[in-house]
């Protein structure tokens, strides 16, 4: 939706605080180091990422699942509900959403089992174990714990107008500038900052790594460099990460310590009290 | 469920019965709303998603409230804020009578709805008198955004088939995809001249063919040059040319020559030429229309909306 971002529920509800966020995230990291928080929280973006992109969803409701996935876990323990399933159901409500179609049950469920067999056997070796039946209730616990706030702003918008704003001719700094918003998808950026900034962010690395100047540009925008900055060194931080680590190999062991839900992967269809403990998880809204 | 008690049902909506309720605590009186949710279907259907997430981002005086969504197992229920009756209803009530600065008012708060709409790119698709709320304090508000859609680039195909035949405009009817808010404004214009009318449906067509003919009856039948494009339509058919007999005066004979122009403006059949609901606010027709509903918050903060 484009409509007014000032007014929306993703502004007014959905930019947390940097040490809320830290401070949710509390019982997890009693667990995992920080370092495995963000291991996990990558892995699943490009886990959502594998299944968008074989269901052949557009990089908006990629990008708008993400966001919910994260959305969810900033507020709840990994263990509240499994990842695993949240990743899929996150899929399938932002595709609703971006009205890019609903996905047919059996397909989103195929979808997984083939994604997980193919792409990440190493990370889960058995088969895939939800039903839609899971997915569909995980579906309800994700709006209620979103509040309903579904509509996301993503920075591609803001980037294509900054683009077009200094050229009309630079396609590489925005073909650079995009994958840097996709790659900002796997740090907290998208919870803690407008999308205009992350966008901005993007522009800023983008020009470095091209070779452009843009300083007098920047210097003309009215925006807070310092934040500017923060994200830059947000996502910096994520490329570092990346050079020394090999997801493939560690990620088994990482995702071995991860908090896991106490119900059964496969809860029967109308399960009472297991329903209690999950909710217990999700704070009620108002 | 237990902090709202419900009342009476007041009727079905595109995907769940709607009640009155009142609020226990506070004793408002609500709308609620129940989403039926299909185990082995869509999950939440994307019509109650879609009215959540636009009711979710959108506040205005004349766009109907969304609360709250309640959750209880397996079941949602949307609240909205209450009102008494809406437009079709009110038709019923008022015997033929309507007030000409009723019209002139509800036409403002119509558009006024819309223009915020439309700045936010939502259209509403689904304009009608059932889909207009008036409460008691005369406040009219658009409600039932099932059918709405947020619009941006992106701009792709939108579905066919969206608005009740009536109120749909004639580049629809042909089986345009790529509408905008022009979409709105026709059915703006078709309840503009229901109202003058007090109720009496401007193009009560039968199907898509009989709703052209009445269309063209009153406008003219349009022509590639009065309308570029038009033989391109998906469904364009050459329809027999219709000179206009029928002048306005005849078709809203209680309304006034500045509130005929007006009409006259938004019912143009080439939607590039139909006026918007920010221009349609400017127009002289609303000149004299009283400062409590042009400036509901006082001339500062109507300067600023």
């Amino acid at each position: 939706m484009a409509g007014n971002f000032w007014q929306s529920s993703h502004y007014q509800q959905w930019l947390l605080d940097k040490q809320d966020l830290i401070r949710e995230r509390q019982s997890d990291l009693k667990v995992l180091s920080e370092e495995d928080y963000q291991k996990i929280m990558i892995f699943f973006a490009n886990f959502i990422q594998a299944l968008g992109e074989q269901l052949k969803v557009r990089q908006q409701v990629i990008a708008t699942a993400t966001v919910y996935f994260k959305r969810f876990y900033a507020r709840n323990s990994l263990k509240s509900i499994d990842p695993w399933l949240m990743a899929p159901t996150c899929i399938f409500l932002a595709s609703k959403v971006e009205e890019f179609g609903v996905i047919s049950n059996s397909r989103l469920v195929s979808t997984c089992q083939t994604v997980v067999k193919n792409k990440f056997s190493h990370a889960y070796p058995q088969e895939y174990p939800y039903r839609i039946s899971n997915v569909l209730e995980c579906e309800f616990y994700l709006l209620e714990m979103m509040d309903c706030c579904l509509v996301v702003y993503h920075p591609y918008r803001p980037l294509t107008q900054f683009v077009s704003d200094f050229s009309n001719t630079d396609d590489t700094i925005l073909a650079v500038a995009w994958r840097i918003v996709n790659d900002s998808l796997r740090t907290d950026v998208c919870l803690l900052y407008p999308p205009y900034m992350i966008a901005l962010a993007a522009l800023h690395i983008a020009c470095v790594i091209q070779q452009k100047d843009l300083k007098s540009w920047f210097a003309e925008l009215s925006v807070d460099m310092d934040k500017i900055l923060e994200i830059t060194k947000q996502i910096l931080k994520l490329y570092e990460l990346w050079k020394n680590y090999d997801e493939k190999k560690e990620i088994s062991a990482v995702l071995n310590n991860m908090p896991k839900a106490r119900t059964s992967p496969t809860p029967p269809p109308n399960q009472g009290p297991s329903d209690g403990t999950q909710m217990s998880q999700t704070s009620q809204s108002t | 469920m237990q902090k709202y008690e419900k009342l009476e049902k007041i009727g079905e909506g595109t995907y769940g019965t709607v009640f009155k309720a009142k609020n226990r605590e506070t004793q408002e009186v609500v709308a609620l709303k129940r989403v039926r949710l299909d185990d082995d279907d869509e999950g939440v259907p994307s019509s109650a998603l879609r009215e959540i997430c636009l009711l979710k981002e959108l506040r205005h005086r004349n766009i109907v409230r969304l609360h709250d969504v309640l959750h209880s197992e397996k079941k949602l229920t949307l609240v909205f804020e209450y009102s008494d009756q809406d437009l079709k209803k009110y038709f019923d009530t008022c015997n033929g009578e309507i007030d000409s600065d009723t019209v002139k008012s509800f036409m403002f708060q119509l558009l006024q709805g819309l223009a915020f709409c439309h700045r936010n790119n939502v259209l509403h698709r689904d304009l009608k008198p059932q889909n207009l709320l008036i409460n008691k304090n005369g406040e009219l508000k658009l409600a039932d955004f099932g059918l709405a859609r947020a619009f941006g680039i992106p701009v792709r195909f939108y579905s066919a088939e969206v608005v009740t035949l009536w109120y749909r405009p004639p580049d629809v009817l042909f089986g345009a995809k790529m509408y905008s808010t022009s979409i709105d404004m026709w059915s703006a214009g078709c309840i503009f001249a229901e109202m003058a009318n007090a109720g009496r449906p401007l193009f009560p067509g039968n199907d898509v063919d009989d709703q052209l003919k009445r269309i063209f009856k009153l406008l003219g039948t349009p022509t590639e040059e009065s309308w570029p494009g038009l033989t391109q339509l998906p469904d364009y058919k050459a329809y027999q040319i219709y000179h206009v007999t029928t002048t306005w005066q005849q078709v809203v004979p209680r309304l006034n020559s500045k509130g005929r122009e007006l009409l006259q403006k938004l019912l143009v059949c080439n939607p590039s030429e139909r006026l918007s609901a920010e221009d349609g606010l400017a127009h002289s027709y609303f000149a004299d229309l009283s400062p409590a509903i042009k400036f509901p918050d006082g001339p500062q903060s109507a300067l600023v909306r």
